[in-house]
């Protein structure tokens, strides 16, 4: 009986804790369905007895979001592609020991050092060196800087995955006289596959949220959606139903794919230091 | 951290060696593998290490690039002589490091306790993974336009929850005292998810069998969660610590776009204050010297937790 009632007090934590935590997603989401009169009013409303999808079709007609969302998706996927296919190359040249280990341990503290400074000490640099090369708004230089952002992250977790894997395996490869780009291309990336599409999620997440470099490389052609967000914030106002509209279609994206990869996620969140 | 472990333990046991114990010859090998690290290696020292090293060099010059045909000027350590003596500067120091102390305390205060909450019912921990995801995979733009439309004086839902217990109409990011309280929650719900995460999968791989003897010992829950599970996990706190102080250092998006800063100064953090340094008023060589200040902040502040680690590990 104690540990029935014990159970019970536990469950109803949980569920305050989880109601914390989701009320503002289920703000978000309602307040993008509310008619214009509904939005701002006191005592809020939280169950809308009337909906519209007019701010979804506002921002798409009005705002134009659609090419908006066209460059989010293009540096996403660029970025996914290109810094997995660098990353993992390296990841896997410094996981085997034919290198020296001094210089693999060096180039991981580098990687980690990387890692660690804050986006904004390096902001400005790029907008003064991507302004002299004429490549100011392209999606190129946003590419560019989001590469740099992802590639430490894809090279210590691709690293910890193809330590994982077991050494009989490249033992035997090389038995079999399989060169090192068989073993690489051939037997050790389908083995790790699970370890590859986590990392290409979580890199997609990255490019898909990142907010800092795109406000200050972009200004019309390669603006994303997160900029787009921000700009319906002015001293007078905050449009409350665009706002959201945009903030779902960019949450539900990464929502979908963070609960299909959630087993391996947190892994990717850790930075790989918590295999969970 | 757990990947710098592996390579130093394994790496005598793998293909050792020039030669090798399978009596291959390695050479060609080891070729190719240079040329796998080449694109990443040459990317980042263009795209990484270039634009570090260009805000170095610009700390010691004097540039302010909105007056028309400026260039330029060397002035060796002026620009960190001036930034030491603003007292505007010591401000923003002083709140970036209380916005990272008090977010990741509250953060590991509460993370704990849900973490040890959580892992008491084995049911449903993938569905309450799930909602935790929400926070934490939320672009920080959206969380921060969302909270600040939450937090908003008349029609917010924030200000109709304390009603409940009596608490009148607060001017939440109007405020100068209550804006960055209000930021730092904005970052504890959103961040909070992965001190439970780690935490969480760090007490699933406690050993089981001392906990049994324990039990047979006699031990009460307060005791075992005292001498055990918390001593425990300390390597597990430790990787969070490093993580959570190094990423809560970066906030940027979310002030900007919930007070940009305001009123007044009172949200201006470092990050906040390089980027209106730099890229607002194009002092270049003023915001290059916060630049560098602040890396080396940042590193200092993490770089005793990494060492720890690695020593823990080794």
């Amino acid at each position: 009986m104690k540990q029935g009632a014990q159970k019970i007090i536990v469950y109803l934590m949980i569920l305050i804790i989880i109601a914390v935590v989701v009320f503002p997603f289920y703000w978000l989401i309602t307040t993008s369905i509310k008619f214009e009169g509904d939005m701002q009013t006191f005592p809020p409303i939280f169950f809308p007895a009337r909906t519209t999808f007019q701010h979804y079709i506002d921002v798409f007609v009005k705002s134009g979001i659609g090419k908006n969302l066209r460059n989010s998706l293009v540096v996403a996927v660029s970025t996914t592609f290109l810094s997995v296919l660098f990353g993992s190359l390296a990841a896997y040249s410094i996981a085997k020991s034919y290198l020296a280990r001094k210089f693999r341990t060096g180039f991981l503290v580098a990687v980690l050092v990387i890692r660690i400074f804050p986006p904004v000490v390096t902001t400005m640099p790029y907008f003064l060196i991507i302004t002299r090369l004429g490549l100011y708004d392209t999606l190129i230089s946003m590419i560019i800087t989001y590469v740099a952002y992802c590639l430490p992250f894809v090279i210590w977790l691709m690293l910890g995955f193809f330590q994982e894997m077991p050494h009989e395996i490249e033992k035997a490869s090389i038995v079999d006289g399989c060169s090192v780009w068989q073993r690489f291309y051939r037997i050790s990336l389908p083995l790790t596959l699970p370890g590859l599409a986590t990392t290409s999620v979580f890199c997609f997440i990255l490019g898909w949220n990142e907010f800092l470099y795109a406000s200050v490389l972009t200004s019309q052609n390669a603006k994303t959606l997160p900029v787009v967000i921000a700009s319906y914030i002015s001293d007078q106002r905050i449009q409350w139903g665009p706002m959201t509209a945009t903030g779902v279609l960019l949450v539900i994206p990464v929502l979908i794919f963070a609960i299909a990869a959630q087993k391996y996620l947190v892994r990717g969140l850790t930075f790989g230091a918590v295999k969970g | 951290m757990t990947a710098l472990k592996n390579l130093i333990n394994k790496s005598g046991e793998m293909i050792a060696g020039r030669g090798g114990p399978l009596g291959v010859n390695y050479s060609r090998d080891r070729a190719v593998l240079w040329l796998f690290l080449a694109p990443a290696i040459i990317f980042m020292l263009f795209a990484n290490v270039y634009p570090l090293g260009y805000a170095l060099v610009m700390s010691f010059f004097q540039y302010n690039r909105l007056i028309p045909g400026a260039v330029p000027v060397f002035n060796g350590f002026q620009n960190y002589i001036a930034l030491i003596r603003d007292p505007q500067i010591i401000d923003s120091f002083v709140r970036t490091i209380l916005f990272v102390a008090a977010t990741v305390v509250v953060e590991f205060l509460i993370g704990t306790a849900i973490a040890l909450l959580i892992t008491t019912t084995i049911k449903g921990m993938q569905i309450i993974r799930g909602f935790f995801l929400i926070p934490l995979m939320m672009p920080f733009v959206v969380a921060g336009t969302l909270w600040r439309t939450m937090y908003n004086a008349l029609y917010g839902p924030i200000n109709y929850f304390i009603s409940w217990f009596g608490v009148p109409r607060l001017e939440w990011l109007g405020n100068p005292d209550l804006a960055l309280p209000a930021v730092m929650i904005t970052e504890v719900w959103q961040q909070t998810p992965i001190v439970i995460f780690i935490l969480a999968a760090g007490i699933q791989a406690l050993p089981v069998d001392i906990y049994q003897s324990a039990m047979v010992d006699g031990a009460g829950r307060l005791q075992i969660l005292r001498k055990i599970t918390l001593p425990l996990l300390k390597p597990v706190f430790f990787v969070a610590l490093l993580l959570r102080i190094m990423d809560a250092f970066r906030i940027f998006d979310t002030i900007y776009v919930m007070t940009y800063g305001g009123p007044g100064k009172s949200t201006e953090v470092l990050s906040l204050f390089i980027y209106k340094e730099g890229l607002k008023y194009f002092k270049i060589g003023r915001a290059s010297a916060l630049s560098v200040m602040f890396l080396a902040v940042v590193l200092i502040a993490t770089i005793g937790f990494l060492r720890n680690i690695q020593k823990q590990q080794l």
